[in-house]
């Protein structure tokens, strides 16, 4: 059985559709392949990896309620092949969106499943992830901390010539809160991976962060506040109606 | 304002010329969106990439009504038209709020009016039903007040519904 999971995020790296695209791949059994589709340089690798293929996992972000305009001219060329071919291949979608409700990523599962209509392969479901920038920042900050308690753990070594047990089990508490806000994420994640092992139909289902939208709400503005203030951007007209050129 | 934003050739605009306040042609020579967000937290309604799309944002952001004719693509924009659409978050600030019940950005430019999408090409049913919801999302993302999409299977008909 091969799988090639493919990582639709524009980003060069550190994109929450790699992420969840690796996560998944972690527990899943066969031939694993992970491509990234950015640019139009990318469409001949990625289909040759397609074409030996037994399941393909798309992975990517939500952009204006759809499919990242870059993914599009990739999809036409897929049709096309399998439309010569027959490949007996089973497609399942993970979709990121920066709002939380994951519901969002509706309209996108279905342009989706209308590529594989066309194309005569079988849409085997998606999921449906609200949240995707906080959960990709949650698992940068967590690999960072893990990082540091090991530096810590190792400083204590060196300085005091004692193993300490308090980096580590800070680091233990702190990945307890982000799989609290990422149980959803997580579970829904390993019933899919269940399912593309078994090449069995998944579904549509949506998750999110596990935060109520009015707080998550605020973190998301803070965050942008932060970002706007670093980039300058906050003291560029902001907020302000922009008026073109001409 | 009304905005047209075609992915057909430059005399369909031509022809529409006298209708609208604008005609933004997807001739797709530009670039996709990268995801980078600095339209936001960089150059306010501006793009890092100095093609045509540079400031498209600020272009739609004055639409009252706005009119997309596109290539039916499985129930969804042509390349060239999502395209525009990607380049275009700037229409709405960072800060997120609440419409229709779901998260959202705040409006840089306020309310709009209309979002109509003349869709040609050959359309499955399944497809029909995703363009419905799509535009009806959109509308809510980009605080349009209402959504109407339209199948016009012969391309000859289009430049008439587009009046
Ligand atoms: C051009 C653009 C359009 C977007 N449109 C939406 C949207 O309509 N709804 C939403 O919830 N998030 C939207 N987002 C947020 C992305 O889905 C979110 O940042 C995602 O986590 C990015 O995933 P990636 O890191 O894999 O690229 C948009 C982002 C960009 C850059």
């Amino acid at each position: 059985m091969k799988t090639v999971f493919i990582d639709c995020s524009p980003k060069k790296r550190l994109s929450a559709s790699g992420f969840i695209a690796g996560f998944t791949a972690a527990f899943v059994a066969g031939k694993k392949k992970k491509e990234k589709l950015r640019t139009k340089a990318d469409y001949g690798r990625v289909l040759e990896a397609v074409k030996d293929a037994d399941s393909v996992v798309f992975s990517m972000p939500l952009y204006v309620d759809g499919v990242p305009s870059h993914v599009l001219p990739f999809l036409r060329e897929m049709e096309l092949y399998c439309k010569e071919s027959n490949p007996a291949l089973n497609v399942y979608v993970i979709a990121n969106n920066g709002f939380i409700e994951g519901r969002q990523n509706e309209p996108l599962m279905q342009v989706m499943e209308n590529f594989c209509a066309r194309s005569g392969i079988s849409w085997r479901g998606g999921l449906g992830i609200g949240g995707g920038v906080m959960m990709n920042v949650m698992r940068i900050m967590l690999t960072v901390f893990f990082g540091l308690a090991i530096l810590n753990t190792i400083l204590a070594v060196v300085r005091e010539g004692s193993f300490q047990a308090g980096p580590l089990l800070g680091f233990g508490k702190q990945a307890l809160e982000v799989l609290f806000f990422g149980c959803g994420i997580v579970a829904f994640d390993l019933w899919l991976a269940f399912c593309i092992n078994r090449q069995k139909p998944f579904g549509k289902r949506y998750t999110r962060v596990m935060l109520p939208s009015f707080v998550f709400i605020l973190f998301a503005d803070i965050f942008f506040v932060i970002a706007s203030f670093f980039q300058g951007g906050m003291f560029r007209g902001w907020l302000a109606k922009k008026k073109p050129a001409d | 304002m009304r905005i047209l934003i075609h992915d057909r050739n430059e005399e369909f605009g031509q022809a529409l010329k006298e209708k609208y306040d604008r005609i933004i042609r997807a001739d797709g020579k530009y670039a996709p969106c990268q995801g980078c967000f600095h339209c936001w937290t960089k150059h306010p309604a501006a793009c890092g990439m100095k093609d045509s799309l540079h400031e498209i944002c600020r272009v739609i952001g004055q639409a009252d009504d706005l009119v997309i004719v596109t290539e039916n693509w499985y129930g969804g924009y042509s390349p060239a038209v999502k395209n525009i659409l990607d380049r275009s978050i700037g229409t709405s600030t960072p800060m997120s709020t609440y419409r229709a019940g779901e998260m959202h950005h705040t409006l840089r430019y306020g309310r709009h009016s209309s979002w109509s999408v003349l869709v040609y090409g050959e359309t499955a049913e399944n497809e029909k039903k995703t363009w419905k919801l799509l535009a009806e999302k959109n509308a809510i993302n980009d605080g349009f007040r209402s959504s109407e999409v339209s199948f016009i299977p012969d391309t000859e008909e289009l430049e008439a519904r587009a009046q």
